[in-house]
C-alpha cells in the first residue's frame, strides 16, 4: 500500500481518533489505528473494543492496501513535519515508510489481519441535527455517574420518538432531562431508545465540534451497537446494558412552590459561597423566603459565607441543603439568561429549569436535597 | 481483670477452678486461645497460641468454647464499678481499664486505700479478682498492675518510676513485641534501664519517631500515640472491622457469601451503635495458602445499613475472588465516618429510610433477648461462633484504641 496526503488532514483525523486508541492495553493491536487507502481516500480507523471510531480524508493512492501502526506514535511525528504532502508505504515486515520533505522515517507496525473487524451500520433510525445533539449532550453529561460500579448510570438513555429526542442521565442524585422540540430533532424515522455510554458522548461531542453548525448525525443502531455518522466520519459505540431508573417516577409531577432567579446572580453567588463549603461534601444551605433567596456555607476548618439575591417568591420560608456543585453544573450549562427552582420541602427533590423567552425545548433538572 | 475470660468460665462451672483451662475452642480446632488460667500458663499455653499447639503443650487442659456474650456481661459489670468510683474511666480494652484518681483524695483517702477499697468492691460486685497498678503515668500503671498480678495492688511511688522499670525485661513495655524485642536484643538492649541509659537521639536514628516513644517510655512516661488522649475523653475509634476464619477452607460461594453477609451485619451493628456512616468498606481475603488481600471502595453516600455493606462486599469479593481458589479468612472493615451532611438519593430512598427503620427495630431486639436473636435471612448460613478477643459491641466507652476491632 502507498498513499500521500495532506499533513493537516492527516492530523485532524489522527487526532479524533486517540480518545478511542486504547492507552493501556494488554492487546497491543488496539494501541495501532488501522489505515485502508483505496480509491481516491485513506480511511483510519481505531477501536478499544467498546468504542470505534473511523474517519478518511482525500489522498492520492499509489498503490490500494491496508496495514496498522501505533496510533499515538503516528500523530505525534506527523504533526512535527512540516506542512505539505506526506507519503505512507507499508513494507513487507508489516512497517511503514513515512516520507515528508527531506524526513524519512520507518515505523514499525503489524499486519491488518490481527485489527478487529467493526460492526456494520444497520438501516438509519434518525437524521437529527449536530447543534441539538450536543447541546442535549452538553446539557446531560455533567450528571452521569462517575461511579463505575453503577454501569447502568455510566451514560445517559437516548429515545427517539414522534415527538421528539430525548436524553435523560442521572447519578442517582439528579437527573437530568432534555426533550428537543420536534422542529431541532430533525427527522425520526423509528422509535427507539438505547444507553449511550459517557465515552461515546464525549467523543461525540468532538465529531460534532468538527461538523460545523449545521452538520448532520445519523443514527442507527442494532441489538448491541449504536452508530453515529457525522459526514465522512462514523463513531461507533456498544450499548450500555441493563435497566435504567425509571425517570418518569423521579420527574415531579407537581411543585407547591417557585421562585425566579436571575441566573447568573445565582450562580456568582453559590460561586463565592461555595468557597466555604465543606470539601468534600459540599453542602450549602439555600433559604428561600419572600422576595429573597440566601444562600449559606460554613465549615468548621475555613470559616463562613453568606449571600442574598432577589427573587419572586411567595411561599413559606424553607431552608434546604444541597450539594453546591449540583446546583452550579446545571447553572453553567443553560445559555438563558433566568431560572426557575421548583420546590416542596426540606426532604423531596427540588427541580430547576431554564426560564424566560428564550426557552425553545423542555429542560428539567432534579436535584435531591441533602440533609443538614 | 486477671484471667478474665477464664475466671467468668469459672464462675458458671466452679468445678474448673484451680485447673488448666484455656478458652477459645475445641484442641483440634483451627483457631488460636483467647485467654488460659493461669494453672495453664504455667505449662506455657497463653492467648493467640494456637489451640492445636496449646493441647501439645498442655494435652491435660479442660478446652471451653468462648462465650463473648458472658464477657460482654461482666466487662459491663466490671465498667459499671469502675465507674461508680471515679468519673473518669478509660476502658482499655474488654478486661483492663485505666481511672483518672485525680482529686478523690478527700474522698477516698491515699492511693493504696483507694486501690483496696476499689478492690474490695469489684470483688463483692463481680466475684472476680483483679489486680491494681497505681502510678503518675497510665504507663507504669498498666505495668505495675501486671507486676501484680494476681489479686494484687502496686503502687509505684512518684519519683521511683525508673528504679522500678528498670529491671524488667523490654518486653514489659507496651507496644514492645517480638519484633521491637528481638531489634533491642540486637543492640544489646534487654531491661528496660538499658533503654533508659540509652541516648534519646540514637535511638530516634535507629526507631524512628517510635525510638522517642520508647526513650519516653523507659522513664515511665506516657508516650507514643497510645497515650494521646486523656482518660475519660472519647475519641471514638477509627475503623470498625470483623473477621471470620473458617473451621475448613472452603470454596463454597454460598457459605462465603452468607459469612460476608453475617460480618456485615455485625459492622453494621457496630456502626449504629457508635453512631457512624462509613465510606469507606474494605474486603479482607486470605486464601488457604495464606495470601491475603484487601480491597477497598468508597460509597457516594456513606451507610451503616447492613444490607448496603453487603451489596458493596459481595461486589468487591466477586471482582476479587480467584473463583474456586479456596478461601481461609474472611474480614469487613468499615471506615472514612461522615461528617452528618448526607445527600439523599434520588432513586430508593425510599427502600433506604424501610432498611433504616428495619434496622433500629432489630437492634432493639438484639438489645433485649441477645445478638442472635435476629438476622438477615442471607446471614444464616454463614452463622458462626463469634469469638473475642478485644472490645465487643455493647460496651460502653470503648476509649483510646485507633481501631476497635473483634
Amino acid at each position: 500500500m502507498e498513499f500521500t496526503v495532506s499533513k493537516a488532514e492527516l492530523v485532524r483525523e489522527l487526532s479524533l481518533s486517540q480518545g478511542v486508541v486504547e492507552k493501556k492495553t494488554t492487546i497491543p493491536i488496539l494501541s495501532n489505528v488501522l489505515l485502508e487507502a483505496a480509491g481516491d481516500r485513506v480511511t483510519l480507523t481505531a477501536t478499544d473494543l467498546e468504542l470505534g471510531i473511523r474517519c478518511s480524508c482525500p489522498a492520492r493512492v499509489k498503490k490500494e492496501g491496508a496495514g496498522t501502526v501505533p496510533a499515538r506514535k503516528l500523530l505525534d511525528y506527523v504533526r512535527l513535519l512540516p506542512e505539505g504532502d506526506v507519503n505512507m508505504k507499508f513494507l513487507e515486515n508489516h512497517w511503514a515508510s513515512i516520507t515528508a520533505g527531506r524526513s524519512r522515517t520507518r515505523i514499525a507496525g503489524m499486519s491488518r489481519e490481527s485489527f478487529p473487524e467493526l460492526p456494520q451500520m444497520p438501516e438509519r433510525i434518525a437524521e437529527i441535527p449536530v447543534k441539538t445533539l450536543a447541546s442535549m449532550i452538553a446539557r446531560t453529561s455533567f450528571a452521569i455517574s462517575m461511579e463505575e460500579s453503577r454501569f447502568t448510570l455510566n451514560g445517559a438513555l437516548l429515545l427517539t420518538r414522534p415527538e421528539g429526542l430525548t436524553m435523560v442521565s442521572t447519578d442517582g442524585h439528579r437527573l437530568a432531562f432534555v426533550q428537543a422540540s420536534i422542529a431541532d430533532s430533525g427527522q425520526v424515522e423509528q422509535q427507539f431508545q438505547a444507553l449511550v455510554p459517557k465515552k461515546a458522548m464525549a467523543e461525540l461531542v468532538k465529531l460534532s465540534d468538527e461538523a460545523g453548525p449545521d452538520g448532520k448525525v445519523i443514527f442507527a443502531g442494532d441489538d448491541n451497537h449504536l452508530f453515529f455518522q457525522v459526514g465522512h466520519r462514523l463513531l461507533m459505540t456498544r450499548k450500555l446494558t441493563g435497566n435504567f431508573p425509571d425517570y418518569q417516577r423521579v420527574l415531579p409531577k407537581d411543585h407547591q412552590y417557585s421562585a425566579k432567579l436571575q441566573k447568573d446572580e445565582i450562580r456568582s453567588a453559590i460561586e463565592r459561597v461555595a468557597q466555604f463549603a465543606d470539601e468534600r461534601s459540599r453542602a450549602i444551605r439555600v433559604q428561600f423566603a419572600a422576595g429573597e433567596v440566601k444562600v449559606f456555607s460554613s465549615s468548621v476548618e475555613m470559616g463562613e459565607s453568606e449571600e442574598s439575591v432577589n427573587t419572586e417568591y411567595e411561599g413559606p420560608t424553607l431552608e434546604i441543603g444541597f450539594n453546591a456543585q449540583y446546583l452550579l453544573d446545571f447553572l453553567r450549562a443553560i445559555p438563558q439568561d433566568h431560572v426557575s427552582f421548583e420546590l416542596k420541602d426540606q426532604k423531596s427533590a427540588g427541580e430547576m429549569r431554564p426560564a424566560g423567552d428564550n426557552v425553545t425545548d423542555q429542560y428539567r433538572y432534579v436535584v435531591m436535597p441533602m440533609r443538614i | 481483670m486477671d484471667a478474665f475470660f477464664v475466671s467468668v468460665e469459672e464462675l458458671y462451672d466452679p468445678s474448673l477452678k484451680g485447673k488448666p483451662v484455656v478458652v477459645g475452642g475445641r484442641p483440634n480446632e483451627r483457631g488460636v486461645v483467647s485467654a488460659a488460667s493461669y494453672a495453664a500458663r504455667k505449662f506455657g499455653v497463653h492467648s493467640a497460641l494456637p489451640l492445636r499447639t496449646a493441647y501439645k503443650l498442655c494435652p491435660q487442659a479442660i478446652f471451653v468454647d468462648g462465650h463473648p456474650e458472658r464477657y460482654r456481661e461482666y466487662s459491663h459489670k466490671v465498667y459499671e464499678v469502675l465507674h461508680a468510683f471515679s468519673p473518669l474511666v478509660e476502658m482499655a480494652s474488654v478486661d483492663e481499664a485505666y481511672l483518672d484518681m485525680t482529686g478523690t483524695e478527700r474522698l477516698y483517702g491515699p492511693p493504696l486505700r483507694a486501690a483496696h477499697l476499689l478492690h474490695d468492691r469489684m470483688k463483692a460486685a463481680t466475684q472476680l479478682n483483679c489486680s491494681i497498678g497505681i502510678a503518675q503515668s497510665r504507663l507504669v500503671a498498666k505495668i505495675s498492675s501486671d507486676q501484680a498480678k494476681p489479686n494484687g495492688v502496686l503502687w509505684v511511688i512518684p519519683g521511683q518510676e525508673t528504679a522500678f522499670l528498670a529491671p524488667l525485661d523490654v518486653r514489659k513495655v507496651p507496644g514492645v513485641g517480638k519484633v521491637t524485642e528481638r531489634n533491642l536484643h540486637a543492640i544489646g538492649i534487654r531491661k528496660v534501664g538499658d533503654l533508659a541509659h540509652l541516648d534519646e537521639a540514637f535511638l530516634e536514628q535507629r526507631f524512628g519517631k517510635w525510638g522517642m516513644a520508647l526513650a519516653g517510655k523507659s522513664r515511665g512516661l506516657d508516650a507514643g500515640g497510645w497515650f494521646d488522649t486523656e482518660i475519660g475523653e472519647d475519641e471514638g475509634p477509627k475503623s470498625i472491622s470483623h473477621e471470620h476464619t473458617f473451621m475448613e477452607d472452603t470454596t463454597d460461594l454460598a457459605l462465603i457469601e452468607s459469612t460476608l453477609s453475617r460480618l456485615c451485619e455485625m459492622v453494621g451493628r457496630r456502626l449504629r451503635e457508635h453512631k457512624l456512616s462509613a465510606r469507606t468498606i474494605q474486603l479482607k481475603l486470605r486464601y488457604s495458602d495464606f495470601s491475603t488481600i484487601t480491597r477497598a471502595h468508597s460509597v457516594p453516600r456513606a451507610t451503616q445499613i447492613d444490607t448496603e455493606l453487603f451489596e458493596e462486599i459481595r461486589e468487591l469479593f466477586r471482582a476479587n475472588w480467584k473463583a474456586g481458589a479456596a478461601v481461609r479468612l474472611l474480614g469487613v472493615h468499615a471506615s472514612g465516618w461522615s461528617e452528618g451532611d448526607e445527600q439523599l438519593s434520588l432513586i430508593g430512598e425510599e427502600r433506604h429510610e424501610r432498611w433504616k427503620q428495619t434496622m433500629a427495630a432489630a437492634d432493639r431486639m438484639r438489645d433485649r433477648f441477645g445478638e442472635s436473636a435476629i438476622s438477615l435471612a442471607a446471614s444464616m448460613r454463614g452463622n458462626f461462633r463469634e469469638r473475642t478477643h478485644e472490645n465487643p459491641a455493647g460496651l460502653p466507652g470503648k476509649k483510646g484504641s485507633k481501631d476497635s476491632s473483634v
